[in-house]
Order: structure tokens, then sequence, then C-alpha cells
């Protein structure tokens, strides 16, 4: 069975009620489609031999202004007569012609017409006019001129004989227009007619299902409208996290899942918390203007109420107070300790959750901090980052233990096949250790940096047992992971980057 | 950190040993100095060392005498001693004490120069005046051929248009002030001296000058040549501790490369300081206990054990006790200040990659903040109204919080010393680094829809850093019909999700929103934010074609 669309049904109904063959105007009347789907139909229709079109060339007439006029005022010739028979059949010329009230430039053409019909004669040379017939009927001229008028246009070839014969006359006095068009008729092929008689039952098709059709039931009655479904269609941009901050989110996770417990802690810092409780001379070349951004403006806060930790971590720096250290010999400005700074490492937080009297033993913390050094923005650089850092306070706690977190780090959360530790160095930890991670396809990476803190952090901060600290790479974790070698990438300016990279 | 840039075949000969060939091997066996391979040819290595405390490795002679001794070459403490006096003497000026008060000084003698040993020398002397020297503040060195030298030397002061002399790299004579305005050394350093009325200068018994300390050598004196077979080194500084430790790492470098070392008399005028003999290469001594030690490392050595290792990282033994030893530290370790610090060379003299890791299952709970959590939530709801999360900097400039955003200046939390013109303080609300995104995304297909969940900064003369961080949600969308109903639809509906049961939106002006089209929030009585169409002079500041609807939103103030 042949798969017919709505409209090319209708079209071969149409066209079997106007007797298998008709030209496209008549089958739009009686389809009830529109001009546009009719042609669509005859298309599709031939395709599948269901119907043909022919072309067929129409003489089309219609009456111009001027056939228009008699049309409404009948033919010059009918004044006079009708006049000449009111004055007894037979006047002088100017008086019928008064009578009749007709322009005097019709006069000439009117009597021409008058003889021509044999409706009347000029007598004598006095210029009288004798009517030959008291009425003359209608000619077939006036009769095309009126049934023109009626249908404003029509096709010669389907004027009966009679009335095709007046059209050379209104041709000759130029009261029609003529001209010629080309007629498509639709005509049912056998088959067609065979399908016809068969499928006499039309089934509405619907392109969008509407509540109404799945309520009604009527649904079951309709066709729903093959689609293309291969035809493209417009992107759809879904909302979804940033690439890179789902990954952090998802590197907190497995933190947590290790047990540690996120700390938080302000963007602006103390140096206190930055440097000195760190053990980080105040002349060092890290606290310089090339080393961290200070505030312009307030540029001291307040450390008042850490006072004892201030006071412990001043003698300390000096002269080593009770931590078993020479301290680095110097003295040790209160007033530096309150510098404002843009925090440069995680690692301040550390020491605020240290100094915290929520703090835990045994403790697992780590941060993801939001870290700023002054550097130039290149392809690996960015004076803003992200730090993933931490600490594990406990007694008990040893060299091995640390080794052991870093290795756990690089197998649950960079899924390395191997690690290996290299002595590393920061100014607050003794011993410290770098973590160097092998994968496969990437090579050796270094990943992270850690230590134990020194006991002229600790002590100072009244904290008694060994602390574990660590900082992660995940900058480049993630850039490896998702595939690109420039850092500013991280915080992207490219939406569509952002777009349409892959959530993984 | 300091790079160290070596010849090959010189390391190669101090060390005693070819340098293996491949990259990583190299990178393995510079570990134990915290070394990172930065280039490996045939001629250089360049050598990374990733510890600003351990200056006697920041020169071809030290790394190869801490490697000999890692690697079984030469262990134990490397004794440097004084083959006599030479009997100079440096008489300081009072007038000194308040401006570089202190100088130390040593004589190596019998040193048979090549290029290689002078460009070594050169290349320490300025690694020690950047890091250790802080840029010649704290210390700084100066080199000359001593036997163009006539002793006794003055470590003086001048006044800046008093003396005049050549100094290094130049040819014509000029004055202190002239060499702080013109000499390259001078321009950079001159900051030093410039706020004292006289300068430091240091001259011979025929009135030669040596140097300005901090700033720079005479051309005639201050120039070592292959010639040059008697070195006098100087330091000069601002405590005598730092001045002689400079010296020793000078010193020891020197006498690595055969100069036998002779010392030199300083007579201050000082009140607490009288006169001192440098250089000072004696051990100091530091007790570490073998119970600690193994507590700090997770296993056990032995004594015999340490003894060994302590060997390896070339230090020397003054006493085995039964629990401890008292540990002998060479002169040019300056860094040694804990037992931790001995107790780390041991450690990388054991072999870090020796050590058995352990994981220990502590008993600790762990969590994200409730603030994370917070955020989380609010995130996701913005994801599921369909808008793509951005991250941007903290750091901007007050052209785009403000003069962009249609707004008047207000005083914001300024850097004082920003990098790049464009980060030059911290921006105090979020929406600006919305529409900046928006910017660089004309040319991207449009319906655009943003969100961000970030921190913000503003004053608080209560906190104890005089600020607070404050966390704003913001977004934007953009695209040819974009209003406020949309916005307000979406806000309304994060507020719903939110778990608010009750909020106001009430009209409001702001410049950065069209009149009549701007809105306050507010939930409990507290304002909590903005919602608004962007107003076309801003949309047209930030080259932005289709209209905007935003809002921003203070977290907190709807927890």
């Amino acid at each position: 069975m042949v798969e017919l669309r709505e409209h090319e049904q209708k079209t071969l109904l149409a066209l079997q009620k106007l007797g298998g063959k008709a030209p496209v105007d008549e089958v739009v009347k009686a389809s009830g489609l529109a001009h546009a789907a009719v042609m669509r139909a005859a298309l599709s229709l031939t395709a599948k031999k269901l119907a043909q079109t022919h072309e067929r060339k129409q003489t089309v007439i219609k009456l111009n202004e001027e056939g228009k006029q008699y049309a409404k005022k009948k033919l010059p010739e009918r004044h006079l007569i009708d006049s000449l028979v009111k004055l007894g059949g037979k006047a002088p010329i100017e008086k019928v012609a008064e009578n009749a009230h007709l322009a005097k430039k019709f006069i000439p053409i009117a009597l021409g017409w008058l003889q021509r019909k044999g409706w009347a004669t000029i007598e004598d040379k006095e210029r009288v006019l004798k009517a030959l017939k008291r009425k003359p009927a209608e000619g077939t001229d006036e009769k095309l001129i009126s049934f023109l008028n009626e249908k404003s246009s029509f096709i010669v070839e389907k004027l009966s004989k009679n009335l095709q014969s007046a059209v050379a006359v209104l041709r000759g006095r130029k009261l029609v227009e003529i001209r010629d068009k080309m007629l498509r008729e639709i005509e049912l092929t056998s088959v067609g007619q065979k399908l016809v008689k068969k499928q006499l039952l039309i089934v509405e098709e619907v392109s969008q299902l509407k509540p109404e059709l799945i309520v009604s039931g009527k649904w079951r009655q309709v066709r729903l409208r093959k689609y293309n479904i291969e035809a493209p269609v417009a992107v759809t941009w879904s909302g979804k996290k940033h690439p890179y901050a789902r990954f952090l989110d998802e590197l907190k996770e497995k933190l947590v899942a290790l047990g540690f417990k996120e700390m938080r802690g302000p963007l602006i810092e103390l140096s206190f918390f930055n440097f000195d409780s760190l053990y980080t001379p105040q002349d060092h070349p890290a606290r310089e203007i090339f080393g961290v951004y200070y505030v312009k403006s307030p540029k001291y806060g307040k450390v008042d109420t850490y006072k004892p930790a201030v006071e412990n971590v001043k003698k300390t720096h000096e002269t080593g107070w009770k931590t078993g250290s020479t301290g680095w010999g110097y003295h040790f400005s209160l007033r530096d300790t309150q510098r404002l700074l843009l925090r440069a490492h995680g690692t301040a937080l550390s020491v605020r959750t240290l100094l915290s009297k929520d703090l835990e033993i045994p403790g697992k913390y780590f941060a993801v901090a939001r870290c700023y050094r002054p550097d130039m923005v290149d392809k690996t650089h960015l004076s803003e980052f992200n730090q993933v850092e931490g600490i594990i306070a406990g007694e008990d706690l040893t060299l091995r233990d640390l080794l052991g977190v870093l290795e756990r780090f690089a197998i649950d959360i960079a899924g390395v096949d191997k690690v290996k530790f290299r002595p590393d160095y920061f100014p607050f930890t003794e011993p410290s250790v770098e973590l160097v991670a092998y994968k496969k396809d990437y090579g050796w990476l270094e990943f992270g940096g850690s230590g134990i803190f020194r006991p002229e952090v600790t002590l100072p901060l009244g904290v008694k047992v060994p602390v574990l600290a660590w900082g992660l790479g995940v900058d480049r974790l993630f850039m490896m992971k998702a595939g690109i070698d420039d850092i500013r990438h991280l915080f992207s300016q490219d939406l569509d980057w952002i777009r349409r990279k892959e959530l993984t | 950190m300091p790079t160290i840039e070596v010849e090959r075949e010189d390391f190669e000969a101090l060390l005693g040993l070819d340098l293996p060939r491949s990259v990583e091997e190299l990178d393995d066996m510079l570990a134990y100095v915290k070394g990172e391979v930065k280039l490996f040819d045939e001629q250089e290595v360049h050598i990374e060392v990733k510890d600003s405390n351990r200056a006697d490795l920041w020169s071809v002679e030290g790394l190869a005498r801490a490697l000999r001794g890692f690697l079984n070459l030469e262990k134990g403490l490397k004794n440097y001693s004084v083959a006599g006096s030479s009997g100079v003497e440096i008489h300081v000026d009072s007038r000194l004490e308040n401006i570089r008060p202190y100088i130390g000084c040593a004589i190596i003698k019998d040193i048979e120069f090549t290029d290689v040993m002078i460009r070594g020398a050169m290349r320490l002397q300025d690694k020690l005046d950047q890091t250790y020297g802080r840029n010649r503040r704290r210390t700084s060195i100066g080199l000359y051929d001593f036997d163009l030298i006539s002793p006794p030397l003055h470590y003086s002061v001048a006044k800046p248009k008093q003396v005049s002399f050549v100094p290094l790299g130049f040819s014509v004579k000029m004055t202190l002030e002239e060499i702080l305005e013109k000499h390259p050394k001078g321009i950079e350093y001159g900051h030093i001296v410039h706020p004292h009325a006289v300068w430091p200068l240091l001259t011979d018994s025929k009135d030669n000058v040596l140097s300005f300390p901090p700033i720079i050598n005479s051309d005639d004196l201050g120039r070592i040549t292959e010639n040059a077979h008697n070195v006098l080194i100087e330091v000069t500084g601002t405590s005598h501790e730092t001045v002689l430790n400079t010296l020793n790492m000078m010193v020891t470098s020197l006498a690595d490369r055969g100069g036998k070392i002779f010392t030199t008399q300083v007579n201050y005028p000082y009140k607490e300081r009288k006169n001192a003999v440098t250089p000072q290469l004696e051990t100091k001594t530091m007790r570490i206990d073998l119970a600690e030690m193994n507590q700090l490392f997770g296993f056990k050595l032995t004594l015999k054990e340490v003894a060994e290792l302590l060997g390896k990282a070339r230090y020397g033994i003054a006493k085995t006790q039964k629990k401890g030893v008292i540990v002998r530290i060479p002169c040019h370790r300056i860094d040694v200040m804990h037992p931790v610090d001995i107790a780390e060379d041991i450690a990388i003299a054991y072999g870090y990659n020796k050590i058995k890791p352990r994981w220990q299952r502590l008993p600790t709970t762990g969590g994200i903040s409730s603030h994370a959590q917070f955020c989380d939530i609010v995130r996701e709801i913005m994801v599921g109204l369909g808008f793509q999360e951005i991250l941007t900097f903290t750091m901007t400039h007050p052209e785009i919080l403000q003069t962009k955003m249609n707004r008047k200046r207000e005083k914001v939390v300024e850097i004082s010393n920003p990098k790049m013109v464009t980060f030059t303080c911290l921006r105090n609300w979020l929406l600006p680094s919305l529409m900046e995104f928006l910017s660089h995304n004309t040319h991207v297909e449009y319906p655009q829809k943003i969100f961000e969940v970030g921190y913000v900064v503003v004053f608080d003369g209560e906190a104890e850093t005089k600020t607070r961080d404050v966390t704003k949600l913001a977004c934007v969308t953009t695209h040819p019909n974009a209003n406020f109903t949309e916005m307000k639809s979406c806000l309304e509906a994060l507020l719903l999700n939110m778990g608010l049961k009750q909020w106001n939106i009430r009209e409001t002006t702001h410049p950065s929103f069209i009149s009549g089209r701007t809105a306050k929030i507010s939930s409990r009585n507290r304002e909590v934010g903005i919602l608004g169409e962007v107003h076309p002079q801003v949309l047209n500041n930030f080259k932005l074609k289709n209209p905007a609807s935003a809002f921003e939103i203070d977290l907190k103030k709807i927890t």
C-alpha cells in the first residue's frame, strides 16, 4: 500500500470528483487545500505515478476600459436605432443623433455599424436615416460583451461557438484584451483511479501532538506526521558547573572521604599568619614587594586577639625561645606582623586552624584557598590561583606517615602509577618532601610539596604534637586531565570553550 | 630559588666523577642537594637549588662538596683551617655605626685563577648579594687583587661629593653622588645609602679607593684577573653574624680551589664591639637525641647508622653519647638552627625512597564547611536554571567596577604594589566581573546565561584585617529579548529553592540599571541584593549589543 499524506489524499479525491482531470485552480477549490499544497501534492503524486500533470496553452479574453463602458451603456449603434425607432423609423441623421444623446465623435462609427448590421440605411442625399428593422435582436458581439462583463475574464476556447465568433469583432473594435496563458492540469493515472476508489477515507495528519488530541483520544484518528529525523537542529547549551570548579569539588569530596575537614580564612591576611607564624624572617625575600601583594590602605590590621602567640613567635624569631632553635637573631617588629597583604599561600589557613580553640587532635584539615602572587599572567603563571593545602596533627605522627599521606594522595586523587619522594624546602617545615608521581602517557610530574612543621612554628602556637603539612599541585593535575597547556584556561574568559568542554 | 650555572667539565673535576648521561639520572643525583636540572648539555649544567637557606650550595664548589658525601666519595666534616694571620688591619669609622657598621675580611693566597673560577666566584658573589644579602641591604661582597693594595685599610665614610674614583666598568672618575646618578649599580642600589648624609667608603693606607659599599668597587683595585694570585675578600653589612657567614661562603669556596686562608683584624670603635679577627671558620656543635629523631622519622636508626649518615651529610661528630650525638657543624652550614635541620640531612642521606610510607587511619571525621555546602546548593540551583558557571579573578580595576558600570568613584581595597595595570584592586561587587566576561564573548552564540558564586572584599573597621570577604552570587542573561521578568523569575525560583518563605522586590534606582526596571531584593527586613535590566550605557561601555538582565545577592543574607 502506498503511504499517502493528507494533502495527497485530498488532491486525489478532488480529482476524482472533477472527473479524473482538472486544472490546478479547480482542484484547489474542490479540495479546500492551499494552492501550494496542491502543487506539492501534484509533484509527489507524479513521483508515485498516481497522477500526472499537463500543461496547455489557453487564450484569455477580457474587456478593456472602453469595452467595460459599452457593457454599461450599450453600443452606439444600439443608441441610434432606439432613437430612430422612437422618431417613427425615419428621421434626419442630426435629429436621431441628438435624441440618442450620442457624442459627435461616435456618430460616424455608429452609422457605419448600423448599415453593416443592416439595421438602417441612409436615404437620398438628404441625410435621412431609415430603419430597416423595428427592434433588432441582440447581436453576438453584444452578448459577448455582457458575458465578459459578468466573468471579468474568460478562456476563449471555452466560449460557445457562437460567442467565439464575436471575439474577432470585439478585437477589431479594440474593446478587449487577449493574452495567452499556460494551463496546468492534473490527471489521475489508471493506478491513481484505482487507488482512489479503494481509499476513500481521509486520515487527518498532525505535526504537533497537542493536549486536546491526547485528552480527547482523537490522536487515534490522526496520523502523526513522520519527521526528517536527520535534519540538523539548533544547539542547546546546558547550564553546568565550570570544569575546573567541578574538578575542585570532586577533589574536596575525595579529601573528605579521607577524613579531612575544610578550613576557611580571609583573602586579606595579616603578615602574622602568612609569614611570621611560619618562621619566615621579616626581611625574607618572599616578603618583598615582588613576592607578595600588599594592601595600599588600610595598611595594618590588628593582632591583639593573638597576643600570647605573637609574643612567642617574636621570641622564637629573635632567640629561638623554648623551641630548641637558635632563632634568626634579629630584632622582630610587632608592627610588621600587622601588615595587611593578599594571602600568598594556603598555609596561612593552617596556622589559623592550629591557633583555633576548635582544633582537634588528632585532626585532619584542608582548604581550597584562593591565593595571590605578583606574577605577570601568561601561559604558565597566574597572579591569582587556588591552592589545595592542609595539615594533619596528631601524637606520634612521623616522616613515614607524611610519605604515607603523599602516597595516598597520589593514588586516590591523581590515580598515578608510581611515586617517588625528593627532598624539598619550605621555611616552615623540616624535613620537607616533594612528591613526584609517574603517570602513564604523562611521565613524571611534580605533584605536591610537604613537610613536618618546624618546632619554631608549632610550639609558639601552643601545639605540642607533630603537624604534617601538605600542598597539592592541583592546577597541573587538572590541566593534565583536561588536556590543556595554558593555565589561563583555569579562569577561562572563553565561553565557547567552557560550553564545549566535556565534564569528566 | 637560585639557579646555579656550572661548567660541566669543572663540575666533574671537582666531583671526581662523570655526570650521569640522562637528565632523569642527574635529577635523581641532584635530589640530595634539592637540585633540579634546568639545563644540561656538553658544556653547561644549570641547577636550581630549591633551598633558599643553603647558601653553601650556591657555588659549584659547594655543590661538589655536598654531593661527594652523599655519593660516598668523601665523608665527614670538611675542615677549613687558617694558614696564618695576614697582619692586615681594618680600621672602622664610628660614624658607620648607624649606616653599615660591620665588615669582615679575609686574604686568600696562592690561588691559581682560571677564567672558569673567576666566573664562578662572581656568580656566587652575585647570588649571595641578592638572596642572603637581601639585595645588598644586609650584606654585600667585594673582591680585590691583594697585591695592589697597601694595608691597613680604612672602612670609613665620605660625603657624596667629597671623593671621586673610577667605578668598575667605567673609565672616568666619578664622585659618589655621580655614581648614584649614573652608574647602573648606583641606580640599582643607591637607595640603601641615599637616606644618609655620609656614605660608606673603603680605602687603603694610600687613600686609594677599594670600594663604595654596597654600591660598586673601584675599577683599579676591585677587579680580579687570571693574573691575581692573592685575593682580598671583604663583606660589609648590617649584622656582624651575617657578614661573617657571607665571608665564610666566599672563603670556603676559594679554599676548595686550593687557596690558603689568612685572617685579618677588624678594629671597631663601637661600645659593644671592639675588634674581631676574620674570617671565623670554627665549627659549631649541636646535640641530637636519638630517641627524638627516631620519633620524628617513624623508623629506628642505631647510633652507628646515624654516625655513618652524618658523615655522608658531611657533618662531624664531636662526641657519641649513649642516647645521642654531639654533632659538629662546619662553618659553611649557616642554615642549621635546630636539631630538625640535622635530622633532615640524616633522612636525605638515608634516602627518602628507602623509607616505607605508612598510612595511619586516624579517628577523624571529614567534612566540607557549611559555607561551601551552602554555596554548592546555590550553584546547583543556578545550573538547574540553565546558567553556565564561570570563574573570574577577584583582582580587577576600578575602571571595571565603577566607570564602566556607570557608578561614581568610591574607595575599594587597592593593592600597593600591583604587577599588572589590569589588576590593581579587589572587587567589591561581582557583577562587573560577569559583564567583563560577556564583553570577551560577543562572537559566541546567544542566549548567554552565566553565573558565579565568588568572593568580594569590603571594608570593615571592626575586623582584624579591617576588611571582610563577602560571598556573592551574580548572574546575567543576555540575548535579544532579555528582560527584567526573566531574571525576576529566576531569582524567585532560587529564593524559593533556598527555602525562603518571604521576600520583597521593590523598585529602586541604581546607575548600572535602567530606571523603572531596577529592584532591591530584601528578606526579613534586610537588603540582600539588586535586580534589574542593565543600563544601555553600561552595555555600550562593555561593547555589548544585546540587552542584559542581571541580579546580584549576598549569599550570607539569605542563609
